[in-house]
Protein backbone atom coordinates (compact mmCIF):
# COMPACT_ATOMS: atom_id res chain seq x y z
CA UNK A 1 0.00 0.00 0.00
CA UNK A 2 1.30 3.14 -1.02
CA UNK A 3 0.91 6.40 1.04
CA UNK A 4 1.48 9.94 0.42
CA UNK A 5 4.61 11.30 2.46
CA UNK A 6 5.87 8.31 3.84
CA UNK A 7 8.55 5.87 2.66
CA UNK A 8 8.50 2.33 3.30
CA UNK A 9 11.68 0.17 3.34
CA UNK A 10 12.03 -1.58 -0.04
CA UNK A 11 10.18 -4.80 0.37
CA UNK A 12 12.18 -6.74 -2.04
CA UNK A 13 15.60 -8.85 -0.02
CA UNK A 14 17.58 -7.24 -2.98
CA UNK A 15 19.68 -3.84 -1.63
CA UNK A 16 19.13 -2.59 -4.92
CA UNK A 17 16.26 -0.22 -5.15
CA UNK A 18 15.38 -0.21 -8.42
CA UNK A 19 11.59 1.15 -8.69
CA UNK A 20 10.90 3.80 -6.48
CA UNK A 21 9.26 2.49 -2.91
CA UNK A 22 6.59 5.81 -2.88
CA UNK A 23 4.07 8.34 -5.14
CA UNK A 24 6.13 10.99 -3.48
CA UNK A 25 9.71 9.78 -4.50
CA UNK A 26 8.64 9.24 -8.13
CA UNK A 27 7.02 12.54 -8.13
CA UNK A 28 10.50 14.46 -7.31
CA UNK A 29 12.92 12.46 -9.40
CA UNK A 30 10.46 12.83 -12.53
CA UNK A 31 10.80 16.79 -12.06
CA UNK A 32 14.78 16.42 -11.44
CA UNK A 33 18.10 15.84 -12.92
CA UNK A 34 18.16 12.90 -10.06
CA UNK A 35 16.38 10.55 -12.47
CA UNK A 36 20.10 10.90 -14.27
CA UNK A 37 21.86 9.59 -11.33
CA UNK A 38 19.56 7.51 -10.52
CA UNK A 39 19.97 5.78 -14.29
CA UNK A 40 23.37 5.28 -12.96
CA UNK A 41 23.15 2.08 -11.03
CA UNK A 42 25.94 -0.36 -11.71
CA UNK A 43 28.35 2.51 -12.94
CA UNK A 44 31.92 3.53 -11.46
CA UNK A 45 32.20 7.28 -11.09
CA UNK A 46 33.27 9.78 -8.86
CA UNK A 47 30.89 11.85 -5.71
CA UNK A 48 32.42 15.19 -5.01
CA UNK A 49 31.23 15.79 -1.51
CA UNK A 50 30.96 19.20 -0.36
CA UNK A 51 33.47 18.83 2.08
CA UNK A 52 36.44 18.54 -0.43
CA UNK A 53 36.41 14.94 -0.17
CA UNK A 54 35.58 12.66 -2.92
CA UNK A 55 34.66 8.77 -3.16
CA UNK A 56 35.25 6.94 -6.20
CA UNK A 57 32.86 3.56 -6.26
CA UNK A 58 30.19 1.91 -8.07
CA UNK A 59 26.61 3.05 -8.14
CA UNK A 60 24.63 0.45 -5.88
CA UNK A 61 21.11 2.79 -5.38
CA UNK A 62 20.43 6.78 -5.99
CA UNK A 63 16.64 8.01 -4.46
CA UNK A 64 14.88 10.98 -4.86
CA UNK A 65 16.57 13.04 -2.59
CA UNK A 66 19.60 12.24 -3.78
CA UNK A 67 20.89 10.22 -1.58
CA UNK A 68 23.80 8.06 -2.96
CA UNK A 69 25.01 4.34 -2.19
CA UNK A 70 28.40 3.26 -3.18
CA UNK A 71 30.45 -0.02 -3.29
CA UNK A 72 33.65 -0.52 -3.26
CA UNK A 73 34.73 2.88 -2.69
CA UNK A 74 37.70 4.64 -2.61
CA UNK A 75 37.17 7.68 -0.14
CA UNK A 76 39.65 10.35 -0.24
CA UNK A 77 39.68 13.04 2.31
CA UNK A 78 40.21 16.68 2.40
CA UNK A 79 43.43 15.93 2.81
CA UNK A 80 44.49 13.20 0.23
CA UNK A 81 44.33 10.45 2.58
CA UNK A 82 42.85 7.43 0.79
CA UNK A 83 40.52 5.26 2.68
CA UNK A 84 38.85 1.90 1.03
CA UNK A 85 35.47 1.22 1.98
CA UNK A 86 33.33 -1.24 1.39
CA UNK A 87 29.82 0.37 1.36
CA UNK A 88 29.50 3.93 1.56
CA UNK A 89 26.11 5.79 1.95
CA UNK A 90 26.06 9.20 1.15
CA UNK A 91 23.44 11.78 2.55
CA UNK A 92 22.11 13.99 -0.75
CA UNK A 93 22.86 16.84 0.99
CA UNK A 94 26.42 16.69 1.09
CA UNK A 95 27.05 15.50 -2.94
CA UNK A 96 28.49 18.78 -4.49
CA UNK A 97 28.84 16.66 -7.86
CA UNK A 98 27.99 13.60 -9.10
CA UNK A 99 30.63 12.35 -11.96
CA UNK A 100 28.81 11.28 -15.35
CA UNK A 101 31.32 8.34 -16.83
CA UNK A 102 31.97 9.38 -20.75
CA UNK A 103 30.11 5.82 -22.19
CA UNK A 104 27.20 7.57 -20.44
CA UNK A 105 24.49 8.49 -23.32
CA UNK A 106 22.87 11.40 -20.63
CA UNK A 107 19.30 12.16 -22.64
CA UNK A 108 18.89 8.29 -23.42
CA UNK A 109 19.74 7.72 -19.58
CA UNK A 110 17.13 9.48 -18.49
CA UNK A 111 14.40 8.99 -21.02
CA UNK A 112 14.83 4.90 -19.98
CA UNK A 113 14.23 6.61 -15.89
CA UNK A 114 11.54 8.28 -16.70
CA UNK A 115 10.32 5.66 -18.42
CA UNK A 116 10.08 2.96 -16.04
CA UNK A 117 8.82 5.71 -13.82
CA UNK A 118 5.49 5.61 -16.25
CA UNK A 119 5.79 2.31 -16.64
CA UNK A 120 4.95 1.79 -12.68
CA UNK A 121 2.73 4.44 -12.49
CA UNK A 122 0.38 3.59 -15.77
CA UNK A 123 0.13 -0.45 -13.82
CA UNK A 124 -1.67 1.07 -11.12
CA UNK A 125 -4.25 3.25 -12.95
CA UNK A 126 -4.67 0.52 -15.64
CA UNK A 127 -4.96 -2.17 -13.38
CA UNK A 128 -7.08 -0.25 -10.93
CA UNK A 129 -9.64 1.47 -13.89
CA UNK A 130 -10.39 -1.24 -16.21
CA UNK A 131 -12.90 -3.28 -14.12
CA UNK A 132 -13.78 -5.24 -17.09
CA UNK A 133 -10.80 -7.00 -16.54
CA UNK A 134 -11.57 -7.53 -13.08
CA UNK A 135 -14.29 -10.46 -13.54
CA UNK A 136 -11.72 -12.94 -12.37
CA UNK A 137 -9.92 -13.65 -9.37
CA UNK A 138 -7.51 -16.06 -9.80
CA UNK B 1 33.75 15.07 27.04
CA UNK B 2 30.41 14.88 25.14
CA UNK B 3 29.11 11.82 27.61
CA UNK B 4 25.63 12.49 28.70
CA UNK B 5 24.19 11.63 31.54
CA UNK B 6 20.38 10.89 32.24
CA UNK B 7 19.63 9.76 28.59
CA UNK B 8 17.32 6.52 27.83
CA UNK B 9 17.80 4.23 25.07
CA UNK B 10 15.15 4.90 22.41
CA UNK B 11 12.17 2.30 22.86
CA UNK B 12 10.31 3.05 19.40
CA UNK B 13 11.57 2.35 16.01
CA UNK B 14 14.55 0.45 16.70
CA UNK B 15 15.67 -0.60 13.55
CA UNK B 16 18.68 -2.37 14.83
CA UNK B 17 20.15 -2.63 17.89
CA UNK B 18 24.00 -3.52 18.07
CA UNK B 19 25.03 -4.68 21.94
CA UNK B 20 29.17 -5.01 22.38
CA UNK B 21 30.31 -2.02 20.30
CA UNK B 22 33.26 0.34 20.63
CA UNK B 23 33.25 3.81 20.20
CA UNK B 24 36.18 5.61 18.63
CA UNK B 25 35.14 9.58 18.03
CA UNK B 26 37.63 11.74 16.88
CA UNK B 27 40.11 9.22 17.65
CA UNK B 28 39.09 8.97 21.41
CA UNK B 29 37.53 5.52 22.58
CA UNK B 30 34.55 6.15 24.90
CA UNK B 31 34.51 2.21 25.36
CA UNK B 32 32.15 -0.38 24.82
CA UNK B 33 28.49 -0.31 24.90
CA UNK B 34 24.83 -0.83 22.26
CA UNK B 35 24.37 1.29 19.18
CA UNK B 36 20.48 1.68 18.43
CA UNK B 37 19.34 2.63 14.76
CA UNK B 38 16.44 3.94 15.54
CA UNK B 39 14.05 6.03 13.00
CA UNK B 40 14.35 9.49 15.30
CA UNK B 41 18.04 9.17 15.83
CA UNK B 42 21.41 7.38 16.07
CA UNK B 43 22.47 7.04 19.72
CA UNK B 44 24.90 4.83 21.55
CA UNK B 45 24.69 4.00 25.39
CA UNK B 46 27.76 2.36 27.47
CA UNK B 47 25.30 0.65 29.98
CA UNK B 48 25.67 3.34 32.87
CA UNK B 49 23.19 5.56 31.44
CA UNK B 50 25.98 7.63 29.52
CA UNK B 51 25.97 8.37 25.71
CA UNK B 52 25.07 10.02 23.20
CA UNK B 53 22.72 10.92 20.16
CA UNK B 54 22.99 11.91 16.81
CA UNK B 55 20.61 13.11 14.60
CA UNK B 56 20.23 12.12 11.10
CA UNK B 57 20.44 15.50 9.27
CA UNK B 58 23.94 16.13 10.47
CA UNK B 59 24.91 12.88 9.28
CA UNK B 60 27.12 13.38 6.01
CA UNK B 61 27.98 9.98 5.43
CA UNK B 62 28.22 6.18 7.06
CA UNK B 63 30.48 3.19 5.31
CA UNK B 64 31.60 -0.10 6.21
CA UNK B 65 35.27 -0.13 6.60
CA UNK B 66 36.51 -3.09 6.46
CA UNK B 67 40.19 -1.55 5.58
CA UNK B 68 42.70 -2.62 8.17
CA UNK B 69 45.69 -0.97 6.97
CA UNK B 70 43.41 2.29 7.08
CA UNK B 71 42.10 1.51 11.07
CA UNK B 72 43.07 -1.87 12.72
CA UNK B 73 39.36 -3.26 12.89
CA UNK B 74 36.36 -3.46 10.76
CA UNK B 75 33.74 -1.00 11.62
CA UNK B 76 30.89 1.44 10.72
CA UNK B 77 32.05 4.82 10.03
CA UNK B 78 29.98 7.83 10.16
CA UNK B 79 31.10 11.08 9.20
CA UNK B 80 29.14 14.21 11.01
CA UNK B 81 28.68 17.60 9.88
CA UNK B 82 30.06 19.72 12.84
CA UNK B 83 31.08 19.67 16.31
CA UNK B 84 29.44 17.45 19.25
CA UNK B 85 28.63 20.03 21.76
CA UNK B 86 29.31 19.47 25.48
CA UNK B 87 26.05 20.51 26.48
CA UNK B 88 23.32 18.39 25.10
CA UNK B 89 25.31 15.51 22.50
CA UNK B 90 23.98 17.30 19.53
CA UNK B 91 25.78 18.00 16.70
CA UNK B 92 26.21 21.80 16.10
CA UNK B 93 25.24 22.93 12.82
CA UNK B 94 28.00 23.85 10.64
CA UNK B 95 27.06 27.43 10.11
CA UNK B 96 29.02 29.27 6.96
CA UNK B 97 29.74 25.71 5.56
CA UNK B 98 26.71 24.45 4.60
CA UNK B 99 25.62 27.26 1.92
CA UNK B 100 27.44 27.13 -1.72
CA UNK B 101 30.11 29.57 -0.30
CA UNK B 102 32.48 26.91 1.07
CA UNK B 103 35.11 29.29 2.48
CA UNK B 104 35.91 28.02 6.24
CA UNK B 105 34.21 28.85 9.11
CA UNK B 106 36.03 27.21 11.25
CA UNK B 107 39.51 29.08 10.69
CA UNK B 108 40.51 26.24 8.29
CA UNK B 109 42.94 25.21 11.31
CA UNK B 110 44.06 21.83 10.00
CA UNK B 111 44.76 21.07 14.39
CA UNK B 112 41.37 21.30 15.24
CA UNK B 113 39.52 19.80 11.90
CA UNK B 114 40.52 16.73 9.53
CA UNK B 115 39.36 18.59 6.42
CA UNK B 116 39.79 22.17 6.30
CA UNK B 117 36.56 23.17 5.38
CA UNK B 118 33.73 22.65 7.65
CA UNK B 119 34.25 20.66 10.91
CA UNK B 120 33.72 17.32 10.95
CA UNK B 121 33.05 14.78 13.49
CA UNK B 122 34.22 10.92 12.82
CA UNK B 123 32.75 8.18 14.77
CA UNK B 124 33.84 4.37 14.34
CA UNK B 125 31.29 2.03 15.78
CA UNK B 126 33.16 -1.11 16.45
CA UNK B 127 30.51 -4.11 16.74
CA UNK B 128 32.68 -7.23 18.22
CA UNK B 129 30.64 -9.07 15.82
CA UNK B 130 31.82 -8.00 12.39
CA UNK B 131 29.04 -9.81 10.26
CA UNK B 132 26.24 -7.69 12.52
CA UNK B 133 28.21 -4.32 10.06
CA UNK B 134 26.03 -4.98 7.30
CA UNK B 135 22.60 -4.92 8.96
CA UNK B 136 24.05 -1.88 10.97
CA UNK B 137 24.62 -0.27 7.69
CA UNK B 138 21.78 -1.19 5.93
CA UNK B 139 19.55 0.33 9.00
CA UNK B 140 21.12 3.20 8.93
CA UNK B 141 20.36 3.73 4.60
CA UNK B 142 17.02 3.56 5.54
CA UNK B 143 16.77 5.67 8.51
CA UNK B 144 18.61 8.20 6.56
CA UNK B 145 16.45 7.95 4.02
CA UNK B 146 13.58 9.08 6.33
CA UNK B 147 14.97 12.39 7.26
CA UNK B 148 15.38 13.89 3.80
CA UNK B 149 16.83 17.42 3.39
CA UNK B 150 13.92 20.29 4.09
CA UNK B 151 15.66 23.09 2.49
CA UNK B 152 16.61 20.87 -0.74
CA UNK B 153 12.63 20.11 -1.56
CA UNK B 154 11.02 22.07 -3.90
CA UNK B 155 8.46 19.49 -5.53
CA UNK B 156 6.99 18.38 -2.37
CA UNK B 157 3.95 16.65 -2.95
CA UNK B 158 3.66 18.12 -6.21
CA UNK B 159 1.76 15.20 -7.49
CA UNK B 160 0.12 15.09 -10.97
CA UNK B 161 -2.94 13.46 -9.28
CA UNK B 162 -2.99 10.38 -12.02
CA UNK B 163 -1.52 7.99 -9.88
CA UNK B 164 -4.30 6.17 -7.21
CA UNK B 165 -3.97 3.40 -4.74
CA UNK B 166 -5.69 0.54 -6.69
CA UNK B 167 -6.68 -1.21 -3.88
CA UNK B 168 -8.70 1.89 -2.60
CA UNK B 169 -10.37 2.05 -6.17
CA UNK B 170 -11.29 -1.02 -5.39
CA UNK B 171 -13.40 -0.19 -2.08
CA UNK B 172 -11.80 -2.62 0.39
CA UNK B 173 -11.09 -5.47 -1.37
CA UNK B 174 -7.50 -4.75 -0.07
CA UNK B 175 -7.20 -8.30 0.82
CA UNK B 176 -7.49 -9.97 -2.53
CA UNK B 177 -3.54 -11.20 -3.61
CA UNK B 178 -4.85 -10.49 -7.52
CA UNK B 179 -4.03 -7.14 -7.46
CA UNK B 180 -1.28 -5.57 -6.24
CA UNK B 181 0.01 -1.73 -6.53
CA UNK B 182 2.84 -0.42 -8.23
CA UNK B 183 6.00 -1.83 -7.22
CA UNK B 184 4.82 -4.95 -5.55
CA UNK B 185 2.25 -5.38 -8.75
CA UNK B 186 5.99 -5.71 -10.90
CA UNK B 187 8.08 -7.70 -9.00
CA UNK B 188 5.51 -10.60 -8.53
CA UNK B 189 4.61 -11.07 -12.11
CA UNK B 190 5.41 -14.07 -13.55
CA UNK B 191 6.88 -14.52 -17.34
CA UNK B 192 3.22 -15.18 -18.24
CA UNK B 193 2.29 -12.71 -16.09
CA UNK B 194 4.50 -9.73 -17.75
CA UNK B 195 3.62 -11.16 -20.83
CA UNK B 196 -0.10 -10.57 -20.34
CA UNK B 197 0.99 -7.11 -19.11
CA UNK B 198 2.94 -6.08 -22.31
CA UNK B 199 -0.69 -7.21 -24.18
CA UNK B 200 -2.77 -5.27 -22.35
CA UNK B 201 -0.61 -2.08 -22.47
CA UNK B 202 0.09 -2.50 -26.10
CA UNK B 203 -3.58 -2.56 -26.51
CA UNK B 204 -4.81 0.18 -24.24
CA UNK B 205 -2.39 2.29 -26.26
CA UNK B 206 -4.16 1.81 -29.87
CA UNK B 207 -7.46 1.58 -27.71
CA UNK B 208 -9.41 3.82 -30.31
CA UNK B 209 -8.24 1.57 -32.99
CA UNK B 210 -8.52 -1.71 -31.41
CA UNK B 211 -11.31 -1.20 -29.00
CA UNK B 212 -12.94 -4.45 -31.13
CA UNK B 213 -9.92 -6.54 -29.83
CA UNK B 214 -10.15 -5.06 -26.24
CA UNK B 215 -13.95 -7.12 -26.86
CA UNK B 216 -12.23 -10.07 -26.50
CA UNK B 217 -11.49 -11.73 -29.41
CA UNK B 218 -8.29 -13.01 -29.72
CA UNK B 219 -5.64 -11.92 -32.48
CA UNK B 220 -4.07 -14.51 -34.50
CA UNK B 221 -1.05 -14.65 -31.74
CA UNK B 222 -3.06 -15.10 -29.15
CA UNK B 223 -1.64 -18.01 -27.43
CA UNK B 224 -3.58 -20.51 -25.15
CA UNK B 225 -0.20 -20.02 -22.87
CA UNK B 226 -1.93 -16.28 -21.73
CA UNK B 227 -5.22 -17.44 -20.98
CA UNK B 228 -4.98 -16.08 -17.10
CA UNK B 229 -8.81 -15.44 -16.58
CA UNK B 230 -8.43 -12.24 -17.63
CA UNK B 231 -9.82 -12.15 -20.83
CA UNK B 232 -13.53 -11.08 -21.28
CA UNK B 233 -17.01 -12.97 -21.90
CA UNK B 234 -17.36 -14.22 -25.51
CA UNK B 235 -21.29 -13.12 -25.32
CA UNK B 236 -19.83 -9.54 -24.72
CA UNK B 237 -18.14 -9.95 -27.83
CA UNK B 238 -18.91 -6.76 -30.52
CA UNK B 239 -16.75 -4.21 -32.15
CA UNK B 240 -17.28 -0.76 -30.01
CA UNK B 241 -19.11 -2.18 -27.25
CA UNK B 242 -17.00 -0.32 -24.79
CA UNK B 243 -17.23 3.05 -26.56
CA UNK B 244 -19.40 4.61 -24.01
CA UNK B 245 -17.83 2.55 -21.38
CA UNK B 246 -16.47 5.48 -18.03
CA UNK B 247 -13.02 4.57 -18.66
CA UNK B 248 -9.74 6.76 -20.48
CA UNK B 249 -8.63 6.88 -23.15
CA UNK B 250 -5.51 8.60 -24.47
Amino acid sequence: MESEGTESPSRSPAPVAEVFNSIRERTIAENSMVVLLQGLQGEVTTVDLRNESTARGRVVNVDAFMNVRLEDVLYRDGRGKLTKLQDLFITGRNVRYVHIPDHVDILKTMHSQLAKIHRVRNFASHGGGRKEYAKKTK
Amino acid sequence: MVLLKNLRPPTEGVRHEQAETSVVLDGQKLGCGTLYVAETRLSWFDGSGMGFSLEYPTIGLHAISRDVSAYPQEHLYVMVNGKLAGENGAAMPEGAADEEDNSSNSGGDDDDDDDDLGAITEIRFVPSDKVALEPMFSAMCECQALHPDPEDDDSDNDFEGEEYDVEEAEHGHADIPTFYTCDEGLSTLTQEGQATLERLEGMLAHSVAQQYHMAGVRTEEANPEFEDGMEVDAAAMEAGQFEDADVEHW
